[in-house]
């Protein structure tokens, strides 16, 4: 053999090496990129799902491009995975050869993520469907809507309209939060939902009547009643039997554990007049900080740990959700477990639970202590575990002092004496037992429902303007011009029309009230303190006279 | 009494010695620079010592401390990102061109009498390279860096006989503990560039003494001179090399720089794990076989090449097939090529 062929050998050997170390540096790097979270992984199409990717690239690309970009991608984790059901399912259809159903369920999410499921089936959050039976429902569906559909009164120009749905202000508001009913149509022109299915243990129904009621389009696919499905409601009641939709934080179809940690994310449902979360978070220096270092929030991070993946400021997912340094870094589903006080109700309560989850209401203290399960105490030492990653106990502990008393004050002071006026007057038949139909009804729900809430979520997330002006300011306004005006208006026209006695019962609670040192002000005026104040303005100010 | 005086009363070296010392003359062949890559990988090492230096001045070999001072180096430190990135391509780059020298040598034969010994510590070098590698890769204490560590070090210790001391030897203990990355670091910066600095003297010493092999090409006219001057006309050739090397080492370090992976968690097992791609031919022939016969095998293929020299002279001897060695040597590189790119494509 020549040196001239040993040569052109060398070459051919030395290029293919090189060429390939270029193919071998190239993977390398995009390997190194992507474990170093600097590039997406590649994604691989499961079998079992590539024909669904398929077809869905040219039918709906959007949810297909979303699916890529997700985690499941990166774990081989497809469309056949999420969607399989039994034949036996409610909502089951063959769809191209596979038995898939339409809504994924929690149940659907246990079957990878069991641990994570069974703790936000134990959350307040699965349980927002019970809002369907509740007095907000009433305001959706009979105050602002109907409960039966009724004719149109007169024609909309170019549409044709046959009966005007009651309860689509439920169906596109409350619902759309806090869960539907999943149903659906039924042959007999009603809906079938879990109460009709009543599923075993695994979800699938054992009502076989209804089964057989339910109708089917052309292609064998169950129809759904179109103002329960679609829905993402956190509390949604599947078919399945199980409450919740994962994806009401999540977002389908990519599952972006980015987005979940951003405040806009509990944005959809946790905001305005009634519960402004989010608008006071954004007020607050939580909010502000994170808007000015949201760079340095380590946002894609596989891991999100605070104190170990970023500090730069707290999200909502923070607080209530994600691991931290000092709890190990466990991740909980359940944001009560976290939650000293619920100020959902008229009057805040402490959230001492019980074995459900439920609040503990006993006054009695043994009692309550035999009933308790997880303390107040025990979960406000969790959510100081967060704040301790910023700041010091003595800080921590001084903030929770001021929320706590803002939550009592407004307690003591409005809600429960609030409470107590519309129970007297309910009691003795001075305004009637519907909810709603009467103007001091208003008056009490925008107090503690939207007023009231916003001053007690105002100090529980350090926003003051919402604590005082759009909380504490207008709930004393509503106080003292209107329910009081209106409750003693009821005893007035209780008196005049023959219930002299329940009329004086309610009068004294009133009174009783108003009596109080806090109260005192209102009737027996405060001219001293004016008084003082004024000298004190004039000493300062140089006027007397506070401004118009 | 002039400087130049005082000098050379210490040093009684004349210019006449240098030149001697410094011009060897060299085989024409060596002027066509793809002969030259003897010297491209002693360059490279230099550069990996020089930016090895200033990396060691931020790095802080412990479990605690190695993968905050290695993000230090790569987000905080000035240039400590070029740095890495030179570094880490430097690696890649001083691994290629000790291959692409060690096929020259090979196919051309320029391993046989009188230069069996020169193969043999060429050999030393090329498995020395390797270490540092290794050595280097998991200093960085990511997650895949420590999970080679540790597969490397199961390797070690499936060795026969011996495995159980050899992988206590690297690991400092049983497993994976805090003395482990002390002992990488003293490996990879001390011990192992010092090897390699005796190894490439007693490599260059013994090319001075035995001289380069003389290839000659049939284009070559047989009244010109068969010689040129190493210095300065082959030096030159050498640092256009480097110069070269420089550049795409520098662009490399710009264009994919070294990153940080997570950090390494003793608990979580990566899904994927991969060495560096130099041993991904060994980690695609360790999954082709059970764990003992890969490495019994491995180690029979090492030692089959250390010993090449006197198997390809039996095989001459005694055989009519005097250029086996190309043919094993073409099935081998593409052996070697194959299974490296047969790992790089391939998740797990």
């Amino acid at each position: 053999m020549t040196l001239q062929t040993k040569r052109t050998i060398i070459a051919v050997l030395a290029f293919i090496f090189l060429l390939s170390l270029l193919l071998v540096q190239r993977l390398e790097v995009a390997r190194r990129y992507q474990e170093a979270g600097l590039a997406k992984h590649p994604v691989a199409v499961p079998a079992a799902s590539k024909s669904c990717v398929d077809c869905h690239n040219q039918g709906t690309p959007g949810i297909v491009d979303h699916w890529k970009g997700s985690r499941h991608a990166e774990a081989g984790v497809g469309c056949a995975d999420c969607h399989q059901a039994e034949v036996k399912d409610a909502d089951a259809f063959n769809h191209y050869g596979k038995v898939i159903a339409t809504v994924v369920t929690p149940k659907d999410c246990s079957r990878c993520h069991g641990e994570v499921t069974a703790e936000f089936e134990g959350s307040h959050h699965a349980a927002a469907g019970n809002i369907l039976a509740s007095l907000d429902n009433f305001l959706a569906e009979t105050v602002e809507g109907a409960r039966l559909p009724f004719n149109p009164h007169s024609p909309t120009p170019g549409k044709t309209v046959d009966a005007v749905n009651g309860s689509a202000s439920a169906f596109s508001g409350c619902q759309q939060c806090h869960g539907s009913k999943v149903a659906l149509l039924g042959s007999d022109g009603g809906r079938i939902t879990v109460d009709d299915l009543q599923p075993d243990e695994n979800g699938q129904p054992t009502n076989l009547d209804a089964v057989a009621r339910i109708v089917k389009d052309d292609n064998g696919r169950p129809r759904f009643h179109p103002g329960t499905w679609p829905n993402t409601g956190i509390g949604r009641l599947n078919l399945d039997g199980s409450r919740g939709s994962c994806s009401a934080c999540h977002s389908r179809h990519d599952f972006s554990p980015r987005r979940a940690r951003q405040p806009e994310n509990c944005g959809k449902c946790h905001l305005g007049p009634d519960h402004p979360q989010k608008e006071i978070y954004e007020e607050s220096k939580h909010g502000v900080a994170y808007r000015d270092l949201r760079d340095q929030m380590n946002l894609d991070s596989k891991s999100w740990i605070l104190g170990k993946d970023y500090t730069a400021a707290p999200t909502c997912a923070t607080c209530h959700l994600s691991g931290n340094l000092r709890n190990g870094g466990r991740i909980t589903h359940d944001p009560g477990r976290r939650i000293s006080w619920t100020n959902r109700p008229p009057i805040s309560l402490v959230m001492d639970t019980d074995i459900n989850g439920h609040i503990v209401t006993a006054t009695d203290p043994a009692e309550r202590q035999g009933l308790i399960t997880d303390t107040a105490d025990a979960k406000r030492t969790r959510m100081k575990e967060v704040c301790s990653h910023c700041h010091t106990p003595d800080y921590v502990n001084a903030f929770y002092k001021q929320y706590d008393d803002l939550v009592i004050l407004y307690n003591e002071k409005f809600a429960k004496p609030g409470k107590a006026i519309i129970g007297a007057l309910r009691a003795e038949g001075l305004i009637t037992p519907t909810e709603f139909d009467e103007e001091i009804e208003w008056s009490w729900f925008y107090l503690w429902h939207h007023e009231g809430r916003r001053a007690r979520h105002g100090a529980a997330m350090m926003a003051p303007d919402y604590t005082h002006w759009h909380g504490m300011y207008e709930v004393a306004e509503r106080f003292y011009m209107e329910l009081i005006p209106l409750a003693r208006e009821a005893v007035e026209k209780g008196r005049k029309n023959g219930q002299a006695a329940g009329a004086a019962r309610a009068e004294r609670v009133i009174d009783e009230i108003l009596a109080r040192p806090e109260h005192a002000w209102f009737e027996e005026g405060a001219s001293e303190q004016m008084a003082a104040i004024r000298k004190s303005m004039q000493e300062r100010y140089g006027q007397g006279e506070p401004k118009p | 009494m002039g400087l130049t005086g005082w000098v050379q009363e210490r040093l009684p070296i004349s210019g006449e010695q240098l030149r001697e010392l410094t011009n060897e003359p060299v085989p024409n062949h060596l002027k066509r620079w793809w002969f030259a890559l003897g010297g491209t990988p002693a360059y490279l090492f230099v550069v990996q010592v020089v930016t090895g230096i200033l990396l060691a001045l931020y790095y802080q070999p412990a479990p605690e401390t190695a993968y905050e001072s290695v993000a230090y180096i790569t987000n905080q430190a000035a240039y400590g990102w070029l740095l890495r990135g030179l570094h880490r391509w430097g690696a890649t780059f001083m691994v290629a061109a000790v291959i692409l020298h060690q096929m020259r040598v090979y196919f051309t034969g320029a391993y046989r009498k009188p230069r069996e010994i020169n193969w043999m510590v060429g050999m030393t070098l090329l498995l020395s390279t390797l270490m540092l590698g290794f050595t280097g890769y998991c200093l960085v204490y990511e997650q895949l860096s420590y999970w080679g560590a540790a597969v490397g070090a199961n390797i070690a210790g499936s060795v026969p006989v011996v495995g159980d001391f050899l992988k206590e030897i690297l690991l400092g203990g049983d497993g994976y503990n805090p003395r482990t990355l002390p002992r990488f670091y003293v490996l990879h910066a001390a011990v192992l560039p010092t090897l390699l600095t005796l190894l490439v003297a007693i490599h260059i010493a013994i090319i001075r003494v035995q001289g380069v092999t003389e290839l000659h090409f049939e284009d070559e006219h047989k009244d010109e001179p068969q010689h040129f001057n190493f210095f300065p006309d082959h030096l030159y050739s050498e640092l256009m090399i480097g110069l070269l090397m420089m550049i795409v080492l520098t662009a490399l370090a710009c264009i994919a720089p070294a990153t940080l992976g997570p950090k390494a968690d003793p608990l979580t097992t990566p899904e994927v794990i991969k060495p560096e791609w130099f041993f991904y031919v060994a980690f695609r022939w360790l999954k082709l076989f059970s764990g003992t016969v890969a490495v019994v095998s491995t180690g029979f293929i090492v030692f089959t090449m250390f010993a090449w020299p006197f198997i390809d002279a039996w095989i001459r001897r005694k055989t009519r097939y005097q250029e086996a060695s190309v043919w094993i040597g073409i099935f081998a590189v593409l052996t070697i090529i194959a299974l490296t790119v047969w790992e790089a494509v391939v998740a797990h």
